[in-house]
């Protein structure tokens, strides 16, 4: 066979193999997605996850498991994640800045960094929120730090979790007030933050408006302020912590959809369409916003320049907790 | 009669054919839930959530509480047929449940638990319905101070379950909270143990190692046996002897309260009552010696302890809106998506759910009991198989269930290490309940000491200052003493007799 007749035949198997190959991502989905939940079935990523999978696969054509991998905080089923082949057959919630902080605290030793995620879609922002019962004597978030500098490490300010967006909201607000400093205490999540409130065991909480806009509502706690720029439409006469001049504390939590790194263009393209249109259903709208979750949907360029800014952000905060004394 | 005026209009509404449906499809589902080992009630009643966007929030809270104590007696079913605990609650039913069975009693063991369940379930919700209110105010007076005291309390417990030596007891006992320090430390974030595993991360996991100890650890034993046999080898009576029935009737009262007032604080576990109330049976027990040979009180306590437990955890929920278990956190979420929260504002604006909810419970453990003692026969029969094929049955039905936990095939790898380990223990005698205690309460102490800690800035004075703290550890204290005085004379003179 001569040079030539060799070089085309090549060519011809390259290009047979390329439409076979854009074949497959234009058939894509032939079989069952995998969505991969990094906690327990029945938190509130999960939960969320479930509502957007059961709308998604009807325009998918095909269906959409949720598969709980949770473990150490997420980290078991990121690692998961990073792992499986980049062929749209599993994809994830990565939840910000939890994933980042996993990557950035050097004891984790977590196997994959903020570059083995394809960025799909985000679903959800949830401001945090610092809240304290009814009838504390900090009326305002000015009062709670007045006390904090006067008798620093003494009040007792609850985390939902070591490192999550909480406890970084709390390092913030350390960081943007000068002397005041709180007696951190972690607990495990919103639950026991209401609990320990409640009984008077930790004088204020910092956790995100989703966890607390019924609470707030009946009248059983009072939210001091919204660490965003805006007000949250959940609770609208909250003022936020930018409008209180403290532009630097702004927490949230957020959730969104990824994949493992290197996924074809086509199929994220088609998961990001479909995906958003689930999302954007009234359906999915309501189910969400009756829980005082907040959507906020991002894509492409938007989403990936968000990931790139809290992990940013986020090492600079994982590192002062690392360093910060105890008490 | 406020009160029970609200329970009638409640009791209508959950008497309508479509919520009695809801209880009953939520009953089967729960049963099966509880059945299968590895999916416990808590991520059950997750994955079935959906399947109640379509209802209306009475039905499908119906059906979702009814899948919750459903699963809480279910496990129970698997923990007497093959020493599988089918949920965490029900390792302590393997204890004697599966000797009972062995004995060819084991229709008579589900047949006691399936009543302990119903006498649990409906007292706690008779007082559930009652003494709410008041009662609720325990929940908030345990802060982490307490549930670590009370946690050292359990701990005491160890001597109760140590068996033919304290020592022995002891050592099994110190090596559980040693498994149990493996994973992320909750002070600092810190992996311990974990050799760089993401799975370790989380600590050992307690489903597959009961399931590997005990499950497990049977089969090797049996394969290893001179002889094959069927496990049962008679057909005896399902309903429990005249005999029996004296002596269950005080275990099932004794069980049903520890269960209720440990159901009322928030952060206890649906695992603890049952070791609580199986202990304090052996204690009291004329013949301490039978339990571990197939003591009926053995069954007839922890299963009261645990459903009564299951309904009374509904307290904390449904008057402060504190969730006090894993699974009712879920059961808080199902009520959050239909855009009602528990608390006490509940009760004023939506009486018409929450009473139907609670008359529920009472219809629920009625259908439970209904549903479950005809089966009894039909799953007594398992054990008149030959053995060679419940052997490979449980195997199968164990690796099934410790991969379904986390779809983690690590959990699978645990659980068959823990079987060898089980197997070995015993077969030198070591006793294995002192260890499934020290991996229950390992996380709760060392989360509530770190806590309290943080809470009091470092000083230890939290513990002393707190009245009901400081009671708690005088109390395990004394337990601890007593038991020491009562046990050391036989250990000195089994040492003496060696």
């Amino acid at each position: 066979m001569s040079r030539f007749a060799t070089a085309t035949l090549g060519a011809a198997l390259a290009v047979a193999a390329a439409i076979a190959g854009a074949a497959a991502q234009q058939d894509y989905p032939t079989r069952p997605i995998q969505l991969m939940v990094a906690f327990p079935a029945g938190g509130s990523t999960d939960i969320a996850a479930r509502i957007v999978a059961s709308i998604a696969e009807k325009e998918l054509g095909q269906s959409i498991v949720v598969v709980n991998k949770g473990g150490a905080g997420g980290q078991v089923g990121w690692t998961d994640m990073v792992r499986q082949k980049p062929d749209g057959y599993y994809i994830g919630f990565i939840n910000l800045p939890a994933t980042n902080t996993i990557i950035l605290d050097p004891e984790r030793k977590a196997i994959f960094s903020e570059k083995d995620f394809t960025p799909i879609i985000n679903q959800v922002l949830d401001p945090g929120v610092i809240w304290v019962r009814a009838d504390s004597p900090y009326k305002t978030v000015q009062d709670l730090i007045e006390a904090a500098r006067k008798s620093p490490s003494t009040i007792r300010a609850a985390t939902t979790g070591i490192l999550g967006d909480d406890h970084l909201a709390i390092l913030m607000t350390e960081e943007a007030t000068p002397g005041a400093v709180f007696r951190i205490v972690h607990l495990e999540g919103g639950a026991a933050q209401f609990k320990e409130i409640m009984a008077g065991n930790i004088d204020v909480a910092f956790d995100n408006v989703g966890s607390i806009v019924p609470r707030v509502k009946s009248g059983e706690v009072r939210a001091l302020a919204v660490m965003d720029d805006v007000r949250s439409k959940f609770l609208p006469e909250v003022p936020t912590t930018k409008e209180l001049g403290y532009p630097t504390i702004i927490s949230n939590s957020t959730r969104g959809i990824a994949g493992p790194k290197d996924m074809p263009a086509p199929i994220v393209a088609k998961l990001r369409d479909v995906l958003k249109k689930a999302m954007e259903n009234p359906e999915h709208i309501k189910k969400l916003e009756d829980q005082g979750i907040a959507i906020k949907i991002m894509v492409g360029e938007e989403y990936a320049k968000y990931f790139a800014d809290t992990h940013a952000k986020a090492k600079k905060y994982t590192e002062w907790a690392k360093t910060r004394p105890m008490k | 009669m406020d009160t029970l005026q609200h329970l009638m209009t409640g009791l209508a509404a959950a008497l309508s054919w479509q919520n009695l449906v809801f209880a009953l499809i939520g009953c089967v589902l729960g049963t099966l839930i509880g059945v299968l080992p590895g999916l416990g009630p808590a991520a059950g009643t997750a994955i079935l959530i959906p399947l109640t966007f379509r209802l209306d929030p009475t039905g499908g809270l119906i059906m979702l509480s009814a899948i919750y104590y459903g699963a809480m007696y279910g496990g129970t079913i698997t923990s007497v047929l093959i020493n599988v605990p089918g949920e965490a609650a029900s390792v302590v039913t393997c204890f004697d449940g599966h000797q009972m069975a062995k004995q060819g009693r084991g229709g008579t063991a589900l047949g006691i638990a399936a009543i302990g369940s119903f006498v649990g379930g409906i007292t706690a919700t008779i007082a559930l319905v009652v003494v709410a209110p008041p009662l609720a105010r325990v929940a908030l007076s345990f802060g982490p101070p307490e549930i670590f005291a009370l946690m050292l309390v359990g701990l005491g417990l160890v001597t109760g379950l140590a068996g033919r030596s304290l020592l022995a007891g002891l050592a099994m006992a110190v090596l559980g909270l040693l498994i149990a320090m493996v994973g992320i430390d909750p002070v600092r974030g810190a992996p311990r143990f974990t050799f760089g595993i993401p799975s370790l991360y989380d600590g050992v996991g307690f489903i597959p190692v009961v399931m590997g100890l005990f499950g497990v650890a049977e089969i090797l034993l049996v394969v290893g046996a001179p002889t094959r046999q069927v496990i049962a080898t008679k057909l005896t009576s399902l309903l429990p002897s005249r005999e029996e029935w004296r002596r269950s009737g005080g275990a099932i009262g004794r069980g049903t309260g520890i269960g209720f007032f440990l159901g009322l604080i928030p952060g206890v576990g649906a695992i603890i009552p049952t070791f609580v109330a199986y202990v304090l049976e052996k204690r009291i027990s004329k013949t301490p010696e039978q339990f571990g040979q197939g003591a009926i009180e053995g069954v007839a306590a922890p299963e009261s302890a645990n459903n009564a437990y299951a309904n009374a955890a509904m307290i904390p929920l449904l008057t402060l809106g504190i969730p006090s278990s894993p699974t009712i956190a879920v059961l808080m979420g199902a009520f959050i998506i239909n855009g009602l929260t528990p608390g006490p504002f509940l009760f004023q604006e939506r009486p018409d759910l929450v009473w139907a909810v609670i008359a529920s419970f009472f219809l629920g453990n009625i259908l439970l009991l209904v549903l479950n003692l005809p089966l009894v026969g039909l799953w007594a029969r398992i054990l008149h198989l030959p053995y060679q094929y419940v052997c490979v049955g449980t195997l199968l039905f164990c690796i099934l269930g410790a991969y379904s936990l986390q779809q983690n095939v690590f959990d699978v790898g645990v659980m068959i290490v823990c079987g060898i380990i089980g197997y070995g223990m015993r077969r030198i005698d070591l006793p294995i309940a002192p260890l499934v205690l020290g991996l229950i309460l390992g996380p709760f102490i060392e989360k509530a000491l770190r806590t309290s800690l943080e809470m009091s800035g470092g000083d230890f004075s939290i513990f002393f200052t707190r009245p009901l703290c400081l009671g708690l550890l005088i109390v395990g204290a004394l337990i601890l003493l007593g038991s020491a005085l009562r046990l050391a004379p036989a250990e000195v003179r089994k040492a003496s007799a060696d």
